[in-house]
């Protein structure tokens, strides 16, 4: 009897699904982001408002590559439900913390997904969220260090510290 | 179709008292017959319409008065049949669809051990 399955896909459902509610994570994590930049925006930080701005089209971009991935392989990837994101924040120092926050649970996600890949044995996707893996290790230490600045620079000096903040970036190369 | 008049290339995947899915390798289908009909489905086909009968929220339909939720109406993707479920029926094709996963599942292991079913 023909594996119908294999012959459509080499990707496990197991993964199919971790991959769908990845993009969601991703789409989820692009509206929180634009919804920063638009308090950001309105409330005078404008650099800061560039920066995610920035940053909610880079988890869009996220979530394409996953979802043009599995169509490319044959499997279904499903354009996600948005639900309703937090739109107010009490201060510019919050909306980094929420920044990390929700870096760190994509880079969780992303971790529980190569789990997935190395039990199924599908090294295939797994070679693909190599990609995320440096991709995460990056935006963490952005937004540590966005916080770090939030210390360092004085709160009086607000314009300079929201200047500062959508300058970082990581510039060091671990993997090579 | 009588069951007795299935063609040759279908083999039976699973089957419960109500019900049964087969497999066609000459055009790469899986039958599913459920009340008495035969919808031919490709295997993406055959998997999405399994998740939308594993989604059927079964709880409100057992505890919800509303007439609006004593049936589930459900269409298989690129198909023109239309399944009216009542509860007893979403139990009966979840316990069939997922059986037939399952014995497909095993299809798969058996391939990859380098063994194959006739």
């Amino acid at each position: 009897m023909k594996d119908l399955a294999r012959l459509r896909t080499p990707i496990k459902e197991s993964v199919e699904l971790a991959l769908n509610q990845q993009i969601q994570m991703e789409m989820v994590s692009s509206s929180r982001y634009l919804a920063m930049a638009g308090w950001c925006d309105r409330n005078g930080f404008d650099y800061s408002a560039g920066f995610f701005y920035k940053q909610s089209e880079e988890e869009r971009e996220h979530a394409m590559k996953f979802f043009h991935y599995l169509n490319d392989q044959g499997a279904t990837s499903i354009s996600p439900e948005i639900p309703p994101v937090q739109q107010e924040f009490d201060t510019l120092r919050s909306i980094y913390e929420g920044a990390l926050e929700q870096e760190i649970a994509v880079t969780d996600s992303i971790n529980r997904i190569v789990a997935i890949c190395r039990r199924e044995s599908d090294f295939v996707t797994e070679e693909l969220l190599k990609w995320y893996i440096k991709e995460q290790m990056e935006e963490e230490y952005i937004a540590r260090r966005c916080i770090e600045l939030f210390g360092q620079i004085p709160a009086d000096q607000i314009f300079e510290l929201d200047k500062q903040l959508s300058e970082v970036s990581y510039d060091g190369n671990a993997f090579e | 179709m009588l069951v007795s008049d299935l063609p040759n290339s279908y083999q039976e995947v699973f089957k419960t008292s109500r019900g049964a899915v087969y497999q066609c390798d000459a055009s790469n289908r899986l039958i599913l017959a459920f009340w008495d009909t035969f919808t031919p489905m490709s295997s993406r086909d055959f998997a999405q319409f399994r998740r939308m009968v594993d989604t059927v929220d079964v709880r409100q339909m057992a505890l919800s008065t509303d007439a609006a939720d004593d049936v589930e109406i459900l269409t298989p993707p690129r198909s023109e049949r239309c399944y009216v479920l009542t509860l007893c029926e979403v139990i009966h094709l979840r316990e069939l669809l997922g059986g037939a996963q399952a014995m497909l599942d095993l299809n798969s292991l058996l391939r990859e051990c380098g063994c194959r079913l006739s």
